[in-house]
């Protein structure tokens, strides 16, 4: 009950902050873009062009779902603590776990509307194409659960941060972290220091933003080569479910230990 | 209504708040005197099961117990620092109605009665009102939410004259059955409230009585403020200090601050009059709480002074 109330406040102020508008129209534009250049493509090859729409939009939620993400929470409670705002709803008749579970619930609802409002544009022109709604439901699916994982890593460092711009200061290095150890990161390291596959494989599933990538590319059944060396592998040996299942739960793992690491730090801050 | 038990708290190697042992009846109205970091706001913190502590706390018939939230229904609370919130001030009143568990009718009805009935100022942005208002606003919450014991942390510090004095206005008519505890460093504020006065300093407890007898204890009396025309505050500084009852001095281009011994403020006023000196203004001043704090720990070798307070 608590938790909720604090949630839906906290969906009342991202609502109105710019970042979720911002969120929302890169992916209202991004999506409509992609979506009419691959106008062509639809009346020679079917669902193809429409399959590269999902593509791109993957590869745009990669970059910017977990920056808005981690933005949004890192500000969260550091942020709240700042303006006097959180040392005020502490002293009401709610626990530090409540208000902790409040943030979460509230920032993740947020982005997960601004990515309904965004992926809805592109799904509506999927709709008039007369194409099926099951891949996109399943993208935005998706891209929710990997905003959860960066809101908990964001609520975390939050948690710990004095303030709120050393909080901002740290989630966007480890955005930029999990980006550089992507894929390309993943292929410069494997060239230069010869690293074995396994490190390789298990590294694109610990990644979040990896295993989103491959979790996708799997899930979408599109082209194997866009997987990368680690990918391939990882396909090789765990096939399509066994991989969608492993990213998933990778996400997933990300999104529970974050939380419970934050919320412990958070609760034990007297 | 508040009972402390060897209350103690500590941050690491320091040593905040060391062995408190106080009691405040139901609907007593008692300021919590000291300098900025003498463990105001962390007793306060201890109150509302903030922070962990040593010893015992009872509030309201509860034990408070770290981290558990159940005492701060029963605690309405201002800070220091009004918090800033995107909510307009109706928003506001609703989410922590709802939050406290209350009917939003009550602390809507105490705003109005505030003077801030949210019909005109509730489609305002919290960040549009001015601190005062903002303040006022948290008043009306923590008394119209049912709270039996308000806790005040230097609520006017950030406040001009008129805001405070009109903050302190509402907290006299309206908190007549509350148990009041206001934490501040302003002497003049706590004349306007305080039935007690709790002097924390170094730590501890220093003083636990009435204003009245923190002056006797402390040997501090009113200071007063003489104003006189610049080209005769010389004059008026020499003639006063051959008073007997004047124990110190102090001028500016304005007029004379004047230190004097035990009650003897009308004394000082004769002799100006019998003196014919020009002053044209005259007002009484609290002692300085650094004066109080000084005579306190001369009094109290760190031992707390009693002054005969509950």
């Amino acid at each position: 009950m608590t938790a909720r109330l604090l949630a839906q406040a906290g969906v009342r102020e991202s609502v109105r902050a710019y970042w979720f508008w911002l969120n929302a129209g890169i992916f209202v534009a991004g999506g409509l873009l992609l979506m009419l250049f691959g106008q062509v493509d639809v009346s020679l090859l079917g669902y193809r062009s429409y399959g590269r729409a999902l593509a791109g939009l993957m590869q745009l939620a990669l970059f910017v779902v977990p920056l808005m993400a981690l933005l949004s929470s890192g500000a969260a409670i550091a942020g709240a603590r700042e303006t006097g705002a959180l040392d005020y709803l502490l002293a009401q008749p709610v626990t530090r776990e409540e208000v902790f579970a409040g943030k979460w619930l509230g920032v993740t609802a947020a982005v997960a509307a601004s990515l309904v409002v965004g992926y809805g544009a592109t799904g509506a022109v999927a709709a008039v194409k007369g194409v099926p709604a099951l891949p996109i439901a399943m993208l935005l699916l998706f891209t929710v659960v990997l905003a959860a994982a960066f809101v908990s890593i964001g609520l975390w460092v939050s948690a710990l941060a004095s303030t709120r711009g050393r909080a901002t200061s740290v989630v966007f290095t480890l955005w930029l972290a999990f980006l550089a150890l992507g894929s390309l990161g993943l292929m410069a390291a494997f060239v230069r220091w010869g690293l074995p596959v396994g490190v390789l494989q298990v590294w694109s599933l610990v990644n979040p933003v990896e295993a989103f990538r491959l979790a996708m590319i799997a899930l979408l059944e599109a082209d194997p080569g866009l997987l990368g060396p680690a990918g391939a592998a990882l396909l090789g040996d765990l096939g399509r479910v066994g991989l969608i299942a492993a990213a998933s739960g990778s996400l997933v793992a990300w999104t529970a230990l974050a939380y419970w690491a934050g919320r412990r730090a958070f609760a034990s801050a007297t | 209504m508040i009972a402390a038990a060897g209350l103690g708290k500590s941050y690491g190697d320091q040593r905040v708040l060391g062995d408190l042992d106080f009691h405040i009846e139901a609907g007593e109205r008692v300021a919590l005197l000291g300098l900025n970091g003498a463990g105001k706001t962390t007793l306060f913190r201890c109150l509302l099961a903030l922070t962990d502590f040593e010893g015992e706390l009872r509030v309201a018939g509860d034990t408070v117990t770290p981290g558990r939230k159940e005492v701060r229904r029963k605690i309405g609370y201002v800070p220091q620092q009004a918090p800033l919130y995107d909510m307009t001030l109706t928003e506001f009143v609703a989410f922590f109605s709802a939050l406290r568990g209350v009917a939003m009718d009550g602390p809507a009805s105490t705003l109005a009665a505030l003077g801030m009935p949210l019909e005109e100022t509730g489609a305002k942005a919290l960040n549009e009102l001015s601190g005062g208002m903002v303040q006022k606003a948290l008043l009306g919450l923590a008394l119209g939410s049912g709270s039996s014991v308000l806790l005040l942390d230097e609520p006017t510090a950030n406040l001009d004259p008129g805001a405070r004095r009109d903050l302190f206005r509402r907290v006299r008519e309206i908190a007549a059955e509350t148990t009041l505890l206001f934490a501040s460093h302003r002497l003049d504020e706590i004349e306007l409230l305080a039935d007690r006065v709790l002097v924390l300093h170094g730590g501890g407890l220093a003083f636990d009585g009435t204003l009245e007898e923190l002056w006797r204890a402390t040997d501090a009396a009113p200071r007063l403020w003489l104003s006189a025309p610049a080209h005769e505050v010389e004059r008026v500084v020499a003639e006063l200090r051959e008073c007997p009852v004047v124990s110190d001095l102090r001028a500016n281009g304005a007029g004379v601050e004047v230190d004097v011994r035990g009650d003897a403020s009308l004394d000082v006023l004769l002799e100006v009059r019998q003196r014919g000196l020009p002053v044209t203004e005259f007002r009484t001043r609290p002692p300085s709480l650094e004066h109080v704090l000084d005579r306190l720990e001369g009094h109290g070798d760190a031992s707390p002074v009693d002054g005969g307070g509950g």
